[in-house]
């Protein structure tokens, strides 16, 4: 052999050809017989397959220190998440809700019901606590319940952070997740003064929006959403305020298509097609609101078919999931999707706060709470100091068990540059946090929609390869 | 009965047994393939008790459903695929910890 094989990754992608990836996500295909002449060192150099293979980094026929000086920097371009430490803080304020959603994943507690609210004291610690994160970069982000519900509590967190960056000097922002259904015009005010992006829930047209989100006291949740929306954009005079994100229920499936239509007519110009989360009533009622992953994988395929078809006719949309994994296959960049990294960005990516000062690895985390499953509980804001919450042996722990380059399967997987591991579902669903990729849904899940990415890639398609490339820019 | 050619014998048609060689495979290949097949199949592995060079592989439909050949065949592909890997490992996985290292350096510094 006249060249050294660099690390990579290999599968079967069809009848023909081999599909090679490396770790900082380039790949290549190769025929059958190109691939075992290239394994067992008998690759002409001088071919152009050859050359290919050499420009992707997958083989070298130059000095190997400087191309590990090269894949390292690139390496480290792509685990940068890994740089800063916590950068998404999310914070319960309270537990009240106004929605009785069919799949909610929170024991929500009524309007009227004040006994998981924040109080002011918890949540001082609790600001201050996100303040000794090391990142430069500070994300609060209200959860609930709806926490709009207790917009008292979300205005005296804001302000108390506000107070201390003006010596911590973070680049601090904003978000409140909310139904925005108790938006008034005074709250959204105060959110556009200070920065408060908006992030809501659409699960599509009238009919299915209100049967996976019925309000608790109105039955036409989808008519108030249409005029808040709207009471929104006006104050604020950008759309790009609010965001939306939606959940595909069993009733959702077979209309991702008037899901997207309908986030078209309201002036969205993306949608994240995402399945349900395997937890709280999700998991308790799922005989009557989930699906075999199949199913929402063929729904996910006809969506994005769909989607890259309205851009193709001049409509700029985007679909959330395919953008983050594009952005992975397509370029040395990392991307901040907090559930899908390596090692898990559980803890230190995210965190969140809950109303009583309990700090949990992900939010997923604390819904499992809600079901006494308290596993992925890091400590107290009240009781524990930040060093103890965010560099205890639970974290470490589970960070330890959390990267795909060692995960059994995972770490031979093809598409492992491009993937994460969630230790919080393999709890829930598996019944510890390493997991079984075998009869992982989200493998399956995850797997399928990458592969097929690179199906719509391998077309050599030029509208859609623009179309996805606009979607990462 | 299928008709099927050495190494695989259908013992029943919910049950094949499979003759892996380890002068051709290693042990760790066979079961990291096994591992792949098991969440849809029981996967059983013995030595053969006569003869010390192979390895007998059991893959049982969990259901008692007939197993189509095609997928006790798919392991036996996979099986090169899973061999390919590690050999291919050995080679380039010293420069995989290289890299690594060097994309940590800054950090070991502090």
């Amino acid at each position: 052999m006249n060249y050294q094989l660099l690390p990579f990754r290999f599968e079967r992608f069809d009848d023909s050809r081999y599909l090679l990836t490396n770790d900082v996500g380039e790949y290549i295909y190769l025929t059958n017989d190109d691939f075992q002449s290239f394994v067992y060192g008998t690759m002409n150099t001088s071919s152009d397959t050859f050359f290919d293979i050499e420009s992707k980094h997958i083989a070298t026929t130059d000095k190997i220190e400087d191309v590990v000086n090269m894949l390292a920097t690139k390496f480290r371009t792509k685990k940068s998440i890994l740089r800063n430490f916590t950068e998404l803080h999310m914070v319960v304020p309270t537990l009240r809700c106004n929605s009785s959603c069919v799949y909610c994943q929170v024991a929500r507690k009524n309007l009227e019901d004040h006994t998981a609210d924040m109080t002011k004291e918890t949540a001082k610690k609790t600001v201050k606590a996100i303040f000794k994160s090391p990142s430069q970069c500070i994300k609060i982000e209200f959860q609930g319940g709806d926490p709009s519900t207790d917009f008292d509590m979300v205005k005296y967190i804001i302000e108390e952070a506000e107070w201390i960056n003006l010596i911590k000097r973070r680049q601090l922002e904003f978000v409140i997740c909310t139904n925005i259904t108790l938006l008034d015009e005074n709250k959204v005010k105060y959110l556009k003064k200070h920065h408060c992006y908006i992030s809501t829930s659409l699960d599509g047209p009238k009919d299915l929006h209100n049967q996976n989100r019925p309000l608790q006291k109105d039955t036409n949740n989808h008519k108030i959403f249409e005029e808040k929306l709207s009471m929104i954009r006006s104050l604020w005079g950008d759309n790009n305020c609010i965001s939306a994100l939606m959940t595909t229920s069993k009733y959702s499936l077979g209309h991702f298509k008037e899901i997207i239509d309908e986030y078209l007519r309201l002036g969205f110009n993306s949608i994240f097609l995402r399945s349900l989360n395997p937890y709280g009533f999700a998991q308790q009622y799922k005989e009557k609101i989930s699906y075999p992953i199949d199913d929402f994988i063929t729904n996910y395929k006809e969506g994005l078919d769909y989607i890259i078809e309205l851009n193709k006719k001049g409509t700029f949309f985007v679909e959330g999931f395919a953008s983050i994994l594009l952005k992975r296959m397509l370029t040395p960049f990392a991307t901040g999707f907090v559930d899908l990294q390596s090692p898990a960005g559980v803890g230190i990516a995210g965190a969140i706060y809950d109303y009583d000062g309990n700090v949990y690895v992900a939010d997923e985390g604390r819904m499992m709470a809600r079901f006494k499953n308290y596993y992925f509980q890091l400590g107290n804001v009240n009781t524990d100091d930040y060093l103890s919450i965010f560099n205890g042996e639970k974290l470490h722990d589970i960070i330890s068990k959390s990267c795909t380059e060692s995960l059994p399967a995972c770490s031979e997987c093809v598409f492992q540059p491009y993937c994460g591991a969630d230790p919080v579902r393999n709890m829930s669903t598996q019944g510890d946090i390493v997991g079984f990729r075998p009869t992982s849904e989200m493998c399956k899940k995850t797997k399928s929609i990458i592969r097929y990415l690179f199906e719509l890639l391998d077309k050599k398609d030029a509208d859609i390869n623009k179309i996805f490339w606009s979607w990462i820019r | 009965m299928v008709n099927l050619k050495f190494p695989i014998t259908e013992v029943e048609d919910y049950l094949f047994k499979v003759n892996v060689d380890l002068r051709i495979y290693s042990q760790e290949a066979i079961t990291a393939n096994c591992y792949k097949f098991s969440g849809d199949y029981y996967v059983h592995q013995q030595m053969d008790e006569i003869n010390n060079n192979i390895v007998i592989v059991f893959i049982e439909s969990k259901e008692k459903t007939a197993i189509i050949p095609e997928v006790v065949k798919q392991f036996c592909t996979d099986l090169i695929d899973q061999q390919l890997r590690i050999y291919t490992n050995k080679q380039f996985g010293h420069i995989r910890d290289l890299i690594v290292e060097e994309a940590f350096k800054p950090i070991n510094k502090l």
